[in-house]
């Protein structure tokens, strides 16, 4: 971060991947590269994205710290700030205020199994965590991703999940919402709503950690089946997203209570967020 | 029995088949009156009118009627109140079969503003003041060491000057006597002062007022006719019409628009002016577009139930707009 | 530090003075309002009241660039544009005059979150560190006043760098600090003597004008009790209409919006006053909204500076009692009934004969 948290960075943007008709995925470098050199976070963090004339909006750091090429930021289309940042290409220039917020305990985690929930562009903020994680492959137990999308084509990172699917480390399923051509070959493409399936896939919470992040609604029945599986609250983690502008816990709008997810989030164990007064 | 009496009583009658009747009760002094939402006949206790009950309450209708929970909804109208009512009843915004206005007679409301300038005019001062009796023509207010009286006129809201319509229409129940219509001005003496300025003064004039505007939008959110709500377009970003910076031409601008939507609609309650913090003069943009509106379409908004608002309609050619004449 | 005196007729020379080395905000007729307006030569500032904007604009004013940004197209490829971006901090040191105490000390719910250990705003700390608070003891208590309920009285010094004590034909000045001090080191000024005395009484005096103080210990778990009673919060708001008046009046409300408005191919980085009243507030971009309806927005900016902030910063209530809300706001919505209504809810007994269903 800058001394002046509310300066960004300035940053270019090295390569564009088109995820699914609505997603986009950046990955950027700031341009002073003594910085770029310097630039350290953990998974989980997040960061403000600045399209000048249009503002700024929060997305996580969905690359990994184990790979400092390049930051990398998911954007789904859906207003003022993430219809411009869909306009920029390749070497167009965007600011980039990070990291902010919280992160993932990787280091309670470790020695621990691991299962991460995601559904849709909720799949960003665990990607940086997986790969952290696969990275780190030896200090963690079992890991098993169970990946939603509304259909195939909705699903980001295609070309991470061949890769992951590969791998005999890493148990990954995969389901949409209904059936398609082409889909469920593999016994790794289901069809159903994540927590059904996650119910199928029966995870043990034994030592274990449950990730999730998704949709709000997809979030509540992930979380029922969870607890149906013996998860305890404190075994679960989630990511939550709210409207900021600031990032750094001043202006106001982010806050739960007297937690602002900005500076205190937005990585919650499920334990804290039962605590926290209820107006998500 | 009392207007107030009256007003009780019918509210009492009708409030079992109500969800809720919005009237006024006595505020956080002996000069302020706040709004009340009766919802249990206990409540009916604490209702009050008197020229302290200066808000119109239709400007909660919109919202109200939107939600779930409240289905019919009471009011309690003076003469510009109902107006409003008319105004939205026409433009389908309210379900007017699911409101029940109570109508009263009004000879004028106060002017908080107007008042504290006239006490400290005689040398006390606003905390001084701490009880009102009006009293016909004239307003007494007890301040410390004594008692100060006043003509109901020079402290009353300017648009009491100039009322026509100070009795409730179209209500379901009236409350009192009927009120004479006597305006005791033709037009009101700040749009007077203001049309004799020449035009690059006025602007001058408006450059020195908006400047302290701080967009804090009581203006819009005080007034029965901004339906729009949660989606003014003042503070939208798409379309961007308007900055967040509150700068003299941003504040006049969002100004401009307030008046221009309220074109044809504006039934001159004052509302937006006095709920206004830095006391701007806004009803001299309201006035200005409701005599043009007059003047253009012989049109005087909520003011019979059975009209086409001029702006809800049209003609090929119309009367007072020589479309092809420059 | 030394108590000194100015007569009434030479705060302007003062101000005047002032203005040579420091933008000078201090209260002005503006038409029919007093508002805080750059002080012009020779105006009389009017010192007998409380302004209706708050002091807050002198440090967190309401427009405040962040950054300015420029676009430059590529002659040679003129799809591709880049973006050069320049840091706006503030420069100007500045004295804000004629504020009351309870707006003066409304700057410190400032300080505990824009200057603490876990941020350092720059724009605001710049400001704020290059900012002195004249601040004249308040010698009128409206009925919308309740400094004394949230720990503080018409004479409190607390953030004030020079505290005027209106005295007969003029104020004695107190200084606060050091650098309060050095503004008195100016002709206008001679020493207080016995006026002393005098400025003691008048203090003394206006604090025996206020009532009894209500105590709000504990009301922040007692809002917390409320929360989820939803039914609670709807009529305490039902007459609220949702605008912004008493956020934008409030000396110590500092939430803000960040936008970005432009001109052409440049244009500004902005921080604005916002408002948590409106919707709009914290709609998010799915069309989901925390926040909802007003009962929703109403809780937080009374859980905010009774129970939220309190919470953080060590039981220290975010509302400094100037009553602007109350006073401004258009259908008189008083914050301090909200509050005792919660501290003093009990349920409302089951209606008769209405559990036997």
């Amino acid at each position: 971060m800058n001394a002046n948290p509310i300066l960004p960075d300035m940053a270019t943007i090295i390569e564009v991947v088109d995820e699914t008709p609505n997603i986009r995925t950046f990955r950027v470098r700031l341009n002073d590269e003594s910085r770029m050199q310097g630039f350290s976070f953990m998974p989980g963090q997040v960061g403000q994205l600045s399209a000048f004339g249009f503002g700024e909006a929060t997305f996580v750091i969905n690359s990994s710290p184990t790979r400092m090429d390049y930051l990398q930021f998911s954007v789904m289309r859906v207003g003022e700030v993430t219809s411009r940042l869909h306009t920029l290409k390749e070497g167009d220039s965007l600011g980039v205020r990070a990291p902010l917020g919280n992160w993932f305990p990787v280091d309670e985690m470790r020695g621990k199994d691991i299962t991460f929930v995601a559904g849709g562009i909720g799949m960003a903020p665990l990607r940086t965590l997986l790969v952290y994680l696969l990275d780190n492959r030896k200090d963690y137990g079992k890991i098993t991703l169970l990946y939603g999308a509304r259909s195939p084509r909705d699903m980001a990172y295609q070309e991470d999940v061949r890769e992951w699917r590969e791998r005999d480390d890493l148990d990954v399923v995969l389901t949409v919402d209904a059936p398609s051509e082409g889909w469920g070959e593999s016994p790794q493409e289901r069809v159903g709503l994540i927590p059904h399936v996650l119910t199928d896939i029966n995870p043990s919470p034994e030592n274990a950690v449950a990730v999730t992040c998704g949709p709000p609604i997809m979030i509540k029945f992930t979380l029922q089946a969870l607890k149906k599986l013996g998860f305890a609250d404190d075994q679960i983690l989630t990511t939550l997203e709210k409207r900021m502008k600031c990032g750094v816990g001043l202006c106001g709008r982010c806050n739960i209570g007297t937690k602002y997810v900005c500076v205190d989030g937005p990585v919650f164990k499920y334990s804290e967020l039962k605590d926290l007064p209820d107006e998500l | 029995m009392s207007t107030l009496e009256q007003l009780k009583e019918q509210i009492r009658k009708a409030l079992p088949d109500l969800d809720v009747v919005i009237g006024w009760e006595q505020g956080y002094d002996a000069m302020h009156a706040t709004p009340l939402f009766i919802r249990e006949e206990a409540d009916i206790d604490r209702l009050i009118w008197s020229p302290l009950c200066v808000h119109s309450l239709g400007t909660y209708l919109t919202g109200l009627t939107k939600s779930s929970k409240v289905q019919k909804v009471g009011l309690v109208v003076k003469g510009c109140d109902s107006r409003a009512i008319v105004q939205l009843t026409q433009e389908r915004m309210i379900p007017r079969e699911n409101v029940t206005l109570f109508g009263v007679g009004c000879s004028g409301c106060l002017s908080h503003a107007r008042l504290e300038y006239k006490v400290e005019q005689g040398g006390h001062y606003v905390e001084d003041m701490h009880a009102i009796t009006f009293n016909g023509d004239k307003v007494e207010v007890a301040v410390d060491g004594g008692v100060e009286s006043f003509d109901f006129d020079t402290v009353c809201l300017e648009k009491c000057l100039t009322c026509r319509f100070p009795n409730a229409i179209a209500t379901e129940h009236f409350a009192g006597e009927e009120v004479p219509v006597a305006p005791k001005r033709e037009k009101a003496p700040s749009l007077e002062a203001f049309e004799k300025l020449p035009l690059d003064e006025r602007f001058a004039f408006w450059q020195d007022q908006m400047r302290r505007c701080v967009r804090c939008y009581a203006c819009r959110n005080t007034c029965p006719m901004c339906v729009c709500r949660d989606h003014c377009i003042s503070t939208s970003r798409n379309p961007h019409w308007v900055s967040q910076e509150a700068s003299t031409a941003e504040n006049f601008m969002f100004q401009m628009i307030h008046t221009m939507h309220l074109a044809g609609r504006c039934i001159e309650c004052g509302e937006c002016q006095r709920a206004c913090p830095v006391d701007l003069p806004i009803m001299l943009f309201r006035r200005t577009m409701v005599h043009a509106v007059k003047d253009t379409f012989n049109y005087v908004s909520g003011a019979d139930p059975e009209a086409t608002p001029p702006l809800l309609t049209f003609k090929a050619e119309e009367d007072n707009i020589n479309e092809r004449g420059w | 530090m030394e108590a000194k005196f100015i007569s009434h007729d030479d705060t302007t020379g003062w101000l005047d003075a002032l203005s040579e080395q420091h933008v000078v905000l201090a209260p002005m007729w503006d038409n029919t309002v007093v508002t805080f307006r750059p002080h012009v030569k020779g105006r009389t500032p009017v010192l007998d009241r409380m302004p209706v904007l708050p002091p807050k604009e002198g440090v967190f004013p309401q427009n405040e660039m962040l950054l300015k940004y420029k676009y430059d197209k590529d002659p040679e490829n003129l799809d591709r544009t880049s973006v050069q971006v320049k840091e706006t901090l503030p420069q100007d040191t500045a004295v804000v005059v004629g504020a009351r105490p309870c707006g003066t000390r409304g700057m410190t719910v400032f300080d505990r979150v824009y200057n603490c250990e876990k941020i350092r705003d720059p724009y605001y700390v710049g400001r704020r560190e290059n900012t002195l608070f004249v601040t004249v003891a308040c010698t009128r208590i409206e009925s919308t006043c309740f400094c004394h309920d949230v720990g503080s009285h018409p004479a409190d010094a607390e953030a004030s760098d020079v505290l005027l004590v209106p005295v007969a034909g003029g104020y004695v000045a107190e200084p606060v600090t050091e650098r309060g001090n050095a503004l008195l080191d100016s002709p206008f000024f001679a020493p207080a003597g016995e006026r002393s005395a005098e400025a003691a009484e008048v203090k003394e005096k206006n604090r025996a004008k206020l009532p009894a103080a209500h105590d709000y210990t504990g009301c922040g778990e007692k809002l917390m009790d409320r929360f989820n009673d939803l039914a609670f919060w709807e009529e305490q708001s039902a007459k609220c209409i949702s605008c912004g008046a008493c956020t934008y009046l409030c000396p110590t409300c500092y939430c803000f919006n960040i936008t970005d408005e432009s001109v052409g191919l440049t244009g500004k980085r902005l921080r604005t006053w916002d408002n948590c009243m409106s919707f709009q507030f914290t709609l998010e971009g799915s069309g989901h909204n925390p926040r909802p309806t007003k009962a929703h927005r109403l809780r937080n900016r009374v859980n905010h500076k009774f129970a939220y902030y309190p919470d953080l910063h060590g039981g220290a209530i975010a509302c400094c009692g100037c009553g602007r809300c109350i006073k401004s706001c258009p259908v008189s919505v008083d914050i301090r009934a909200i509050v005792r209504a919660a501290q003093t809810y009990t349920p409302k007994p089951a209606p008769e004969g209405g559990d036997e269903r």
